[in-house]
């Protein structure tokens, strides 16, 4: 059901690299799930429907700036592979 | 004096640290007693904290402290427990059981975790899991399964194995899990203790990894329904910090009086041979155990819960897929080197993640895509609507829904690996709490006896939302607590 072209696609949206061994054992996977859920299709519904769980709304904070201590914000830099005295370095990114 | 960890509980530890039959110390050391002769078997503890009996020590520091005032000490004040591996506690490693956080420390505490520390509980380690909590069996877990302590060729159940085997080992007189599709219940369920996923929104998410973020809730697993009620009580509570938490009075709750709760039973959906004969004859019996007591058990119908475990396989991944997205090598965690940055993320996390959470990945990216949305992602969202509105209505005619908490007992290890639905499958009963928010408990309920074993079934119960509280009396009176 599923090619190999989407599964690329959906691979690379997902930023996963994958093998071609990967690959053959995900599309049987895949179209062994997809068998499943797709009953889904046999359900009369409304596609309008808002999703919810319970009583529980959505709710935002208010739009300010919440500090990080000193110890925090050390901690957090601790954590990244790559830390260049108080930022965490990454590969280039923009070509001169 | 030989402590026995079989038949304890938190109020008998309570009681006997008050009267100083044995300290927090020597509580602790036997339960690592525990850990050191079974832990090489089972595999429920990826780490056992460095600092236990310094915890300990600080306990019985309280503790000395209120006796000299003749003041009381907190309940949970020495009481040693485990922590799924997926819930953080500042400073000390949180894996997910995955290669991808491998050496992560948290750096900071969850909320739950922040309750328990203000108790002065004592942490023992940290508990195996599926990777990311993505699994029903433990078997995904980066760092080898979690054997069941009934019969060790048998899982623990997932994900949260290593929480309910820990338990059942006397490793712990209580753990945490998480559960997003029965993580908490099923394993409970296989390894003969009480479960309980309390109310979607009961317990703050805070500082717990998210899986599937309006599915996922942590919850106690113990021994007896009281633990479980007494750790949830600790534990739950509006956050400032989940703004999907829920206060006390955020659903009135109905008054069932002095009248017993009704039982509902969706007989319709128990039919059919997916479900073992031990589990379908321990069912009966615990709904005439029930009746004995003088519970009245109605049929009901929720027309739509055949449809369930297909909502949850489209919802669950499409979650699990935004959720992992910030799994990339840069700000912490694995970093497998690519020749760019775009490529650092393929490398990583291809690196770092399991089968499992993969194929989830990508199941979530494929029902989110432009073109598949409306057929999968909308669909399942509109359906799960349905089946929480089948549930409301059976509710305005019983106060709880009984159902076996697993279609089977514990299956041997590496029976359904192959096969992802089939493994799945073991999540037909539990999902539908994760996807209407509704609580609900696994009550160990009877024995299946296979190659001589005897393997452990679970009872799952099911309340309305916020209704904790008619679970926890039909728990105890179906277990016989008093």
């Amino acid at each position: 059901m599923i090619t190999t072209q989407e599964l690329d696609n959906l691979a690379n949206l997902a930023r996963i690299k994958l093998t071609d061994d990967d690959k053959k054992s995900l599309i049987k996977e895949f179209d062994s799930i997809l068998t499943y859920v797709d009953q889904l299709k046999k359900v009369k519904v409304s596609l309008d429907t808002e999703g919810r769980v319970g009583a529980v709304k959505n709710v935002a904070r208010p739009d300010k700036v919440v500090s990080t201590s000193a110890a925090d914000r050390e901690g957090l830099l601790n954590e990244a592979p790559d830390r260049e005295a108080d930022f965490i370095a990454v590969k280039k990114m923009i070509e001169q | 004096m030989k402590i026995d960890l079989k038949n304890l509980t938190i109020q008998k530890a309570h009681e006997s640290l008050k009267k100083g039959d044995f300290t927090a110390v020597e509580l602790t050391q036997a339960y690592l007693n525990e850990i050191a002769s079974k832990n090489k078997d089972i595999n429920a503890y990826l780490e056992v904290f460095a600092d236990v009996i310094e915890q300990a020590k600080k306990a019985d520091q309280k503790i000395a402290e209120a006796r000299k005032s003749k003041s009381d000490f907190s309940l949970l004040c020495g009481i040693p427990c485990g922590i799924k591996d997926n819930i953080l506690i500042q400073g000390r490693i949180a894996s997910s059981a995955s290669k991808l956080l491998e050496d992560y420390h948290a750096t900071y505490d969850a909320t739950v975790i922040k309750k328990l520390k203000e108790q002065g509980v004592v942490f023992l380690g940290r508990l195996n899991m599926d990777e990311f909590a993505m699994g029903g069996s433990t078997e995904n877990s980066a760092f080898g399964v979690t054997k069941n302590p009934h019969d060790l060729s048998r899982v623990a159940g997932g994900s949260s194995g290593g929480s309910a085997a820990a338990v059942a080992m006397q490793g712990a007189l209580f753990t945490l899990g998480s559960d997003t599709g029965g993580s908490i219940r099923q394993p409970a369920s296989f390894c003969g203790v009480v479960g309980l996923k309390p109310t979607y929104g009961a317990v703050s998410r805070y500082g717990v990894m998210a899986m599937g973020s309006s599915l996922d809730q942590i919850g106690p697993i113990a021994n007896t329904v009281k633990d479980c009620e007494t750790i949830f009580d600790v534990i739950k509570g509006k956050d400032i910090k989940d703004g999907t938490t829920i206060s006390s009075d955020t659903y009135s709750t109905k008054m069932v009086g002095n009248k017993k709760p009704i039982i509902g039973v969706p007989k319709d959906f128990l039919k059919g041979d997916g479900i073992d004969k031990a589990v379908l004859e321990a069912f009966n019996k615990s709904l005439e155990d029930f009746k004995t007591k003088g519970y009245e058990i109605k049929d009901i119908s929720l027309p739509n819960i055949s449809y369930s475990l297909m909502v949850y396989y489209v919802l669950m991944p499409a979650e699990v897929s935004s959720n992992m997205a910030r799994f990339d090598g840069v700000k912490y965690g694995l970093h497998k080197d690519g020749k760019t940055v775009i490529e650092d993320y393929f490398e990583t996390r291809r690196a770092g993640f399991g089968k499992e959470v993969i194929r989830r990945i990508l199941l979530g990216t494929y029902v989110l895509s432009s073109g598949y949305y409306d057929a999968y992602y909308n669909r399942a969202n509109a359906v799960r609507v349905m089946i929480t509105n089948d549930f409301l209505k059976a509710f305005e005619s019983v106060d709880i829904i009984a159902t076996p908490t697993a279609p089977s007992p514990a299956f041997k290890i590496g029976e359904k690996t192959n096969d992802p639905v089939a493994m799945y499958l073991e999540d037909i009963f539990t999902v539908t709490a994760n996807l209407t928010g509704l609580a609900a408990v696994s009550l160990p309920c009877g024995i299946a006896e296979k190659d001589g074993k005897q393997l452990p079934i679970g009872l799952q119960l099911t309340a309305r939302h916020g209704d904790e509280k008619t679970l926890f009396g039909a728990g105890k009176d179906f277990l016989g607590e008093n």
